[in-house]
């Protein structure tokens, strides 16, 4: 009599096919999962209006134009008429966005119909914010002319120095003062890194090496989202914060505001954005702060190739050769560390870096948890001005790339099949009963005649289970 | 197709063996075992290796040398081009508007390492100094122009370097003139410290034995001279007006006078000689060599009237590319005949290069090559661009003996010369009259392929004023290269790859490495097999099989003409053999060789021929334009080149294209194959090719009658595989390669790893371990 035949033992390797990847949310993503009475106070705030709208897509900004005055719910069945029926998915998405963002919401109409309805505070404010009128926007730039003030190119400067000092910090590099323990709470906050076992020290995660590799725009925008998520913690109030954050984005590069009328947890939070570089402040009383590039704009992380921070972000300095070598044109530590993430540093002289991209040093990086495709996006993101006046037209040699791209394909080899593992037969026969039935139905993925095992696809399972007990009961 | 009986085989060698080793493919290299006391003697001073000399150079935190505090950055180093590193290596941004001067600087004075489109890396070496002082430099032009070229300040510790290679270097000639052998110096002071030793003073002849003052000297005082021009030019150059706009002052200014001197510096220059006594040229070679004097050898031929003129000129429809022109003139820079090597990359027209120099020396020109197709070659060559007809060209092989005493040109292989055993009369004959001649000039094609102590022998027999070598690839797996410095002389000119590629001189090349997946059944047996049937084992596999059958399909759709290459024999005949395809391997006779040729070039409907590593060299097949490799001789770099140069050659009409040639080498994945690839391919990779990676064949699986589709097909292959001999499992050898020759017990000595070129990475292992006291020599110098 066969006894226990299945010992079924399932593998769990979901865990090693997916590995977290940097989650980039843009702000829909961010805001779709704020409780609505959050999002109610926000709409409040004209400025936020605006930038939500903005950030809509194309299709949603015209429905919301489309009923922004009109007073009654309009029936959803016309609202999806103003489409062709060839864009019903979009149109199907685009509701979706406007009801998570509690932009509109669902009404009924009197004769039983169902519509939609712009949320009365979101229309109203966004009325105020392009029509203008309602209460000044509490940002005031009213002021005395600034003795001590600072022009755009120091703006930049300032900025980009504090943004970098918290790269540098965590890439570890020596060069590292003025981080604050705030902000270290914060990256450890956000998995960009983490307390070392042995040490407690806080080191970079496979999170924080894609981090650095994204834009610069990407990481601010990220890195702001993870310090909304503690706000709450601080004391702050979040609807606050963001308000303040939204208004920051609308206002002038180069002009400076006074923090007058600031509450005292904005203050706070206006000192954390010093740090980061958001806004400038000569000293922390001055009364007055200087918004720089980083705060502009800030929401706008859709469109990747934002002109405003073109100028932020250094020129090319990156020559990928065909064998391999890569020189880079840079005396910066930051630039310095993050090439040497992924390639084999050779020589550094005054302004020159060179290194060489190897099989070992590509498959350390993707150990680090880089993927070939960051790796190459920052290749090309830097790319030298010489990259791309090769007739190729290309900024990098397609072998490289390629190669890159095999040396990540070479650590997948192997293909995950979950299974359910059927061991301790008996008998040869019954085994090989049971593994012809798995056989003639595609289901068997291994077996082994020896020992007398045989691994069953994992869906098949409850029916190979069947089948035996119907077996072993016939027998 | 059943494996080949081995008796059959033996049987088959024996009948060949007297005639192979008269002549014929001699291709030894890597296994050249170094006899004790061989070793070239070497000035101290080419010992040195600016390696060193920053090992105490402090790595940053990236665990990158930090050179900067050694060097400071000039205020205008936009403007000059390239950065030069403490342990010699040199770094040149090819994007520089001073570009050209700071190439040609560089290409005098040091090793190009690596020449791939933007930045190009080149490295200070003893030798590429004492190249650079060979061919006129001074110590100081060095210093100063590096100096003004580099956009840092230079590391003291180079310019020391500098200094010490080239400060004792090329001070001292050995000068023929009026076939007496002079030692000619400029400088009286090293000539009296010469004489001082008393080994150089046994060495000097004394004409006037009456004995006046011991340490008389011949002084003179030489005139100008002209620089022989070379052939038709191309017409005057059009570098005018193209002087890019900001190259700072000093930089031109110099370089123009850089540019000069070659040819002014001989002007009036008084120089202090003294006669050597002609059978002691060895002894003398070798002591100044001790006395870190290397002697440089000249020959004036203008002036040598006891050798008679030989009636040789140029075509007028011979046209030198600037390349071409730019090597001679490193030769004949001061109106006399340096020697030396010239590396142009195949197909590039080094045979030019060889019939122009013969042409300018015009005295009895010796011309050695290994085989008997390139003898054939270079005899259809010096026809073509010479003025020189059948009577003066004559050709000593076992094959062709036209009666080459008393001709003009003769064209010969190594092995012919260096042969041991018995000769026929005939031929007896021709070698007493061969070693009695005083030639003008010997060319050696090929150079890098001869090993030092084959060598010598050449030297030994054959007397020549001046030595010209001329090869692709300068490179030896074992580094044995740097003994031609000293064997024949500095290297002159090395020319740039991709630049003769922009300009058309050479044809476009895609290369192309194509992963062919091992069958499961095939790999199973990779795995649990020994060593020496894995080889046979990857070859074979049949995915590689439908991988040549559709590229070959493919291309020969296209028109193209195909070369498929296979070190192994077995795997050569099994390929051939099932699709139906000549092939050409070291038994193969050389009428039939020839007549496989013809057919290639001028049949229709041959367009593709299976050939093994016999064809790696000068085997000019200026029609192909495809080549796949399906086996290869492990990771050897100069095989790889060598092979790439058999579809080189500029093809006409095809310039639209973006590639007109294509070499594709198939590996099978995840076999050893796919390590010796990536080491093959290093060398071409510096040059500045790149590889695509091609994992999967589009249209492969649409094509209809590919061979060994179905698994018994494959398992039917399997087996044959499994029953092949050991020897089947092994390269080709050629005779002449490694130790004595013949004997089937020799052939089996060998394990797979040193038949692959596995050996090489035990030698580097071994070098840093335990290189006391191995020789300068054979420290690396170029990697």
């Amino acid at each position: 009599m066969a006894n226990n035949g299945i010992g079924s033992s399932k593998q769990d390797n979901s865990s090693l096919i997916t590995q977290t990847n940097l989650e980039c949310k843009n702000l829909y993503e961010y805001l779709k999962n704020q409780p609505q009475n959050v999002l109610d106070r926000l709409y409040i705030h004209p400025a936020i209006c605006l930038a939500v709208y903005r950030e809509l897509p194309e299709l949603a900004r015209q429905y919301v134009i489309r009923i922004l005055f009109v007073e009654q719910p309009v029936p959803q069945a016309v609202v999806a008429s103003w489409g062709s029926q060839a864009s019903s998915k979009e149109h199907n998405y685009v509701t979706k966005v406007l009801t998570d963002l509690n932009v509109w919401i669902e009404d009924s109409l009197p004769g039983g119909l169902i519509g939609w309805m712009l949320s009365p505070t979101f229309k109203k404010n966004l009325k105020a914010a392009l029509l203008g009128g309602g209460k000044p926007w509490s940002m005031s730039s009213a002021l005395d002319a600034d003795k001590n003030a600072r022009d755009v190119g120091f703006l930049d400067s300032y900025s980009s120095e504090r943004w970098e000092c918290v790269l540098h910090y965590m890439v570890g590099s020596q060069q590292q003062e003025g981080i604050s323990a705030d902000a270290v709470r914060i990256l450890l906050h956000a998995g960009l890194m983490k307390r070392d076992e042995e040490d407690g020290s806080p080191v970079i995660t496979r999170q924080g090496f894609q981090f650095l590799l994204l834009d610069r725009h990407a990481q601010v925008w990220h890195f702001l989202l993870q310090y909304l998520d503690t706000v709450q913690q601080r004391g702050l109030d979040l609807v606050e914060c963001l308000t303040f954050l939204f208004q920051l984005s609308f206002s002038t590069l180069g002009k400076d505001y006074s923090t007058e009328g600031l509450s005292p947890g904005l203050l706070i939070f206006l000192q954390h954005l010093r740090e980061f570089g958001l806004v400038y402040q000569r000293k922390r009383k001055a009364g007055r702060f200087y918004p720089t590039r980083l705060a502009l704009n800030i929401t706008n992380s859709q469109n990747k190739n934002a002109p405003i921070l073109e100028e932020d972000s250094p020129k090319g300095y990156i020559v990928v050769e065909t064998n391999y070598r890569v020189y880079a044109y840079t005396d910066s530590n930051l630039q310095v560390a993050l090439i040497a993430l992924f390639t084999e540093l050779m020589y550094r002289f005054p302004n020159l870096v060179v290194g060489v991209i190897t099989r070992d040093s590509i498959r350390q990086a993707l150990r680090g948890g880089i993927t070939a495709d960051q790796i190459i996006g920052y290749l090309k993101q830097h790319a030298h001005e010489r990259m791309l006046t090769a007739d190729t037209k290309q900024p990098l040699p397609p072998t490289v790339v390629d190669q890159i791209k095999l040396w990540e394909l070479e650590r997948n080899r192997l293909t995950y099949n979950e299974g359910v593992l059927y061991s301790q037969f008996l008998s040869q026969a019954d085994f090989n009963v049971l593994k012809e039935y798995a056989q003639s139905n595609g289901v068997l993925i291994w077996c082994n005649k020896e020992k007398r095992t045989l691994v069953i696809n994992k869906n098949a399972h409850d029916d190979v289970k069947k089948f035996w007990k119907k077996y072993s009961k016939g027998s | 197709m059943g494996p080949p009986k081995r008796s059959g085989y033996k049987a088959d060698r024996a009948s060949r063996k007297r005639k192979k080793e008269e002549e014929e493919t001699w291709a030894a290299d890597e296994e050249e075992a170094t006899a004790d006391g061989e070793e070239a003697a070497v000035p101290n001073a080419a010992a040195r290796d600016a390696e060193k000399s920053d090992e105490k150079v402090q790595e940053d935190e990236f665990g990158a040398k930090d050179y900067r505090l050694q060097m400071e950055l000039k205020p205008d180093n936009a403007s000059r081009p390239l950065w030069v590193a403490p342990n010699g290596h040199i770094f040149l941004e090819s994007f520089s508007p001073v570009y050209k001067h700071a190439h040609d600087f560089l290409i005098a004075i040091s090793e190009p390492v690596c020449r791939p489109e933007h930045i190009h890396e080149y490295k200070l070496t003893a030798y590429s100094l004492y190249a650079a002082v060979s061919v006129g430099l001074q110590t100081n032009d060095i210093v100063e122009y590096l100096k003004r070229l580099s956009k840092t300040t230079v590391p003291e510790g180079i310019i020391e370097f500098i200094r010490l290679c080239t400060l004792s270097y090329g001070k001292v000639k050995l000068v023929l003139k009026h076939n007496k052998y002079f030692v000619e110096s400029p400088f009286p002071e090293i000539l009296q410290k010469l004489l001082k030793d008393p080994v150089i003073q046994e060495c000097r002849l004394r004409r006037n034995v009456e004995g006046d003052a011991e340490d008389e000297m011949i002084t003179q005082v030489q005139e100008k001279k002209n620089i022989p021009s070379f052939g038709a030019k191309p017409g005057p150059s059009t570098e005018a007006g193209a002087e890019a706009t900001n190259v700072p002052d000093d930089i031109t200014n110099f370089y123009e006078k850089m540019d000069n001197e070659d040819e002014e510096d001989e002007a009036n220059l008084q120089t202090v000689s003294f006669e050597v006594n002609q059978e002691k040229i060895e002894v003398i070679q070798k002591r100044c060599i001790e006395l870190e004097h290397p002697l440089l050898a000249e020959y004036d031929f203008r002036n040598d009237t006891v050798n008679p003129d030989i009636n040789i000129d140029l075509r007028p429809s011979a046209v030198l590319r600037p390349y071409q022109e730019k090597s001679l003139r490193k030769m004949f820079g001061n109106g006399r005949a340096r020697s030396g090597v010239i590396v142009l990359p195949c197909g590039a027209g080094k045979s030019l290069v060889g019939v122009t120099a013969c042409c300018t020396v015009r005295k009895r020109a010796l011309l050695l090559c290994n085989s008997g197709v390139s003898v054939e070659q270079w005899k259809q060559q010096f026809k073509m661009w010479s003025t020189a007809d059948d009577s003066m060209i004559c050709r000593f092989t076992s094959e062709a003996k036209d009666k080459p005493m008393g001709c003009s040109v003769l064209v010969t292989t190594y092995s012919m010369i260096t042969h041991t055993q018995k000769r026929s009369w005939e031929a007896e004959q021709t070698m007493k009259w061969l070693q009695e001649q005083e030639w003008g000039i010997m060319v050696l094609d090929e150079v890098h392929t001869i090993p030092a102590k084959m060598f010598r022998r050449v030297l030994t027999i054959v007397q020549s004023h001046c030595k010209l070598g001329l090869t692709a690839t300068l490179l030896r797996e074992d580094d044995k290269i740097a003994d031609l410095n000293f064997l024949i002389g500095p290297k002159l000119y090395e020319a740039n790859w991709l630049e003769l590629q922009k300009k058309g001189f050479i044809a476009r090349v895609q290369c192309a490495e194509v992963w062919c997946p091992m069958t499961p059944e095939f790999y199973r047996e990779y795995l649990v097999c020994k060593t020496s049937k894995r080889l046979l084992l990857y070859v074979m596999n049949p995915q590689k099989f439908q991988a040549t059958q559709y590229l070959i399909r493919y291309h020969e759709r296209r028109g193209d003409k195909t070369i498929v290459f296979s070190d192994n024999v077995f795997a050569l005949k099994h390929y051939a053999i099932k699709m139906n395809k000549p092939y050409i391997y070291g038994p193969t006779t050389q009428s039939e060789r020839i007549q496989i040729l013809q057919n290639f070039k001028f049949n229709p409907k041959v367009n593709t021929i299976f050939v093994s590593k016999v064809a790696d060299t000068s085997f000019d097949l200026p029609e192909a334009n495809v080549l796949i490799q399906i086996s290869s001789h492990g990771g050897s770099r100069r095989q790889e080149a060598q092979r790439l140069g058999r579809i080189l050659r500029a093809k006409k009409g095809a310039i639209a294209e973006e590639y007109n040639a294509f070499f594709y080498t198939l590996v099978s994945q995840d076999t050893m194959e796919m390590n010796y690839s990536r080491k093959r391919q290093r060398f071409l990779v510096n040059q500045g090719y790149s590889y695509k990676v091609i994992t999967k064949l589009a249209g492969m699986d649409k094509e209809p009658d590919m061979m060994y589709k179905t698994r018994e097909e494959q398992g039917q292959l399997l087996q044959q595989v499994l029953a092949a001999s050991d020897i089947d499992c092994e390269d080709e050898r050629m005779p002449g390669e490694g130790g004595p020759r013949g004997g089937p017990g020799n052939r089996r000595s060998g394990h797979l790893g040193s038949m692959s070129g596995a050996d090489d990475a035990v030698y580097y292992e071994f070098r840093k371990t335990a290189n006391t006291n191995k020789h300068p020599l054979f420290k690396k110098f170029r990697y």
